[in-house]
């Protein structure tokens, strides 16, 4: 009368890949809650914030929050952040990706120096660099304008587009290349014509990086600059809206959205990319 | 190789020469030159030329209680969150591996977007969970009987401290799963099935073959993550400025105060370079006895 064993088997691995389910579908539950938790809020009236137990789903659904945070200063920040992340992205990996290929395909000494210098550079305390920096800057009359800024967030990207870049350029093959320089191309339209075109991911990749982190970057922002025109989205929230916004908390989640949607969308778009490159790095 | 420097130097030169501006200008330098101002009495308030003073920033920063806790403090979080990170995103890759492959690329996309929220916007929004009266946190608390009443968490030194590591922990879990995620990937089925036809059991499996097979690359992840956490200070600045009593003071947050709110950029050079030396202190003790040699190419 006993069951037969491949059907005990068979339901065991049913239960397995059920149970499997369950756990993972709570896991990223819980990872998930606080982003959903601010996307909610963002849209409830103040009202139905403060209550007892709190509302998991909007009742009286509102775009009002974000309606009411179109103002000037607003947008002004929006655009100072845009202007700061992207030039610094694109003078980061412009950079980052001239020196990757020199470490990828030159035979010098000092290399893994180098490179291990370029990741050492990334636990080089901010606040330390931030005081030489802030002098330099104060000398060449740099500082409340958008290249502190700019120069600011290339240097603290450059390392990470370095590395990037050279794990994509290293996984090229050299025949192409080698076979161009024989037929009498230039070193420089190699690099432009062959090369640049193969590693177009890793550009991505980089330049989504940079941006990001530039987009993220609060100590520089409130240090290197102090008018509101050239003040960007972290250090002016943090500066001007903290303090008005006292207790308006639906508010407050809808800033908070408009913030995290330009990088999330770009970042959502490029995660390919970007995938392919960390964990090309980190595996190697 | 395809060139050598020696046959194309200026190519070689051209190429160099941006990165090697941005990094000579502002990384060596500053590094460099932070040191040296360590042994001075550099301020933007004096006026003057600087004056040599010794080990004098490093004396009185010793004998300051305040250092001590944001020493303490930044180890005790950074450590206690990367471990945590490490380990939950280490289960959850094996979960999706292992467990839903077929749903891993859908879990994987969705959970990563989380390592895009900008730490501004992390930290307004963890304001707002951990509110006294109407946070989520402390609703779930009370209602599942955690606590009896709702908690000042941020006015509490250990919960404040804790309100940090979850920030941190939830912040770099997604990160630390898409290595462990590719890590996994990287070790051949073959492997795997021979282990599964020795009978190895799943738990054993996983000690035994996947967590050595894998260790390296967690270790470095988790190198880059703790050194991301030691520069990482939206989240006390905003919350807590450091309180209750110090108790989310760290070193990056104590070093910014010393230089741009006191000004004092020698004393906030002392800081940092005693935040480097630590630092470098602790990536070579990782380096050292986290990494298998065997393993490394």
């Amino acid at each position: 009368m006993s069951i037969k064993p491949s059907s005990t088997a068979f339901s065991y691995r049913k239960i397995n890949a059920l149970a499997a389910y369950t756990i993972a579908i709570a896991a990223f539950a819980f990872l998930l809650l606080p982003v959903y938790w601010l996307v909610v809020t963002s849209f409830k009236p103040i009202e139905d914030v403060f209550v007892v137990p709190p509302e998991m789903w909007p009742h009286n659904f509102t775009f009002k929050n974000y309606v009411n945070q179109f103002d000037l200063r607003l947008i002004q920040m929006f655009q100072n952040s845009l202007i700061v992340s992207g030039a610094a992205a694109i003078l980061s990996t412009f950079a980052g990706s001239l020196c990757a290929y020199a470490i990828s395909r030159f035979y010098f000494r000092f290399k893994s120096i180098l490179l291990l210098f370029f990741l050492a550079s990334m636990a080089f305390p901010v606040p330390m660099l931030m005081i030489t920096m802030y002098s330099t800057f104060h000398q060449l009359g740099l500082l409340d304008t958008y290249w502190a800024l700019i120069l600011g967030n290339t240097a603290m990207g450059l390392p990470l587009s370095v590395w990037l870049m050279t794990n994509f350029i290293d996984q090229i093959p050299i025949d192409m290349e080698e076979a161009a320089l024989l037929d009498g191309a230039s070193p420089f339209s190699v690099l432009m014509h062959i090369v640049l075109p193969m590693v177009r991911p890793g550009l991505a990749a980089s330049g989504i990086f940079v941006f990001v982190t530039s987009w993220n970057e609060l100590l520089m922002g409130l240090t290197f600059v102090s008018s509101p025109e050239v003040r960007t989205l972290p250090a002016g929230i943090t500066l001007a809206f903290l303090g008005e916004f006292e207790g308006d908390w639906s508010e407050m989640m809808a800033l908070a959205v408009m913030v995290t949607l330009p990088v999330f969308l770009l970042f959502m778009i490029m995660q390919k990319s970007i995938l392919k490159g960390m964990t090309a790095g980190a595996l190697k | 190789m395809l060139y050598r420097v020696k046959k194309a130097p200026w190519f070689f030169a051209a190429l160099i020469l941006p990165a090697a501006l941005v990094v000579g200008f502002l990384i060596l330098y500053p590094v460099i030159n932070g040191i040296y101002l360590s042994f001075t009495d550099a301020s933007p308030l004096r006026q003057g030329a600087l004056k040599f003073v010794g080990f004098e920033n490093y004396t009185y920063l010793f004998e300051e209680e305040v250092f001590y806790a944001s020493v303490f403090n930044t180890s005790f979080i950074v450590f206690v969150s990367s471990a945590l990170a490490v380990i939950m995103g280490f289960l959850i890759a094996l979960l999706l591996h292992f467990g839903v492959k077929r749903f891993a690329p859908l879990f994987r996309a969705l959970v990563f977007q989380v390592w895009v929220v900008p730490w501004i916007c992390v930290t307004i929004l963890w304001g707002w969970m951990f509110n006294k009266e109407y946070g989520l946190i402390n609703y779930l608390m009370t209602a599942t009987g955690m606590t009896e009443t709702n908690m000042d968490i941020l006015f509490d030194q250990t919960g404040a401290q804790w309100v940090m590591i979850a920030g941190f922990t939830w912040r770099s879990i997604p990160f630390l799963m898409v290595i462990a995620l590719a890590g996994l990937q990287s070790i051949s089925t073959e492997i795997i099935e021979a282990s599964e036809l020795d009978g190895a059991r799943f738990l054993s499996r996983i000690g035994h073959i996947i967590i050595p097979m894998i260790r390296n690359v967690l270790m470095v992840a988790l190198l880059l993550d703790s050194v991301r956490f030691f520069q990482e200070m939206t989240l006390p600045l905003l919350l807590t400025q450091g309180g209750p009593v110090n108790a989310t003071m760290v070193l990056s947050l104590f070093t910014y105060q010393l230089a741009f709110e006191n000004w004092d950029f020698a004393l906030a050079s002392a800081a940092g370079t005693v935040w480097l030396v630590f630092i470098i202190v602790v990536a070579w003790i990782v380096l050292r006895f986290g990494i298998r040699k065997e393993h490394v190419k």
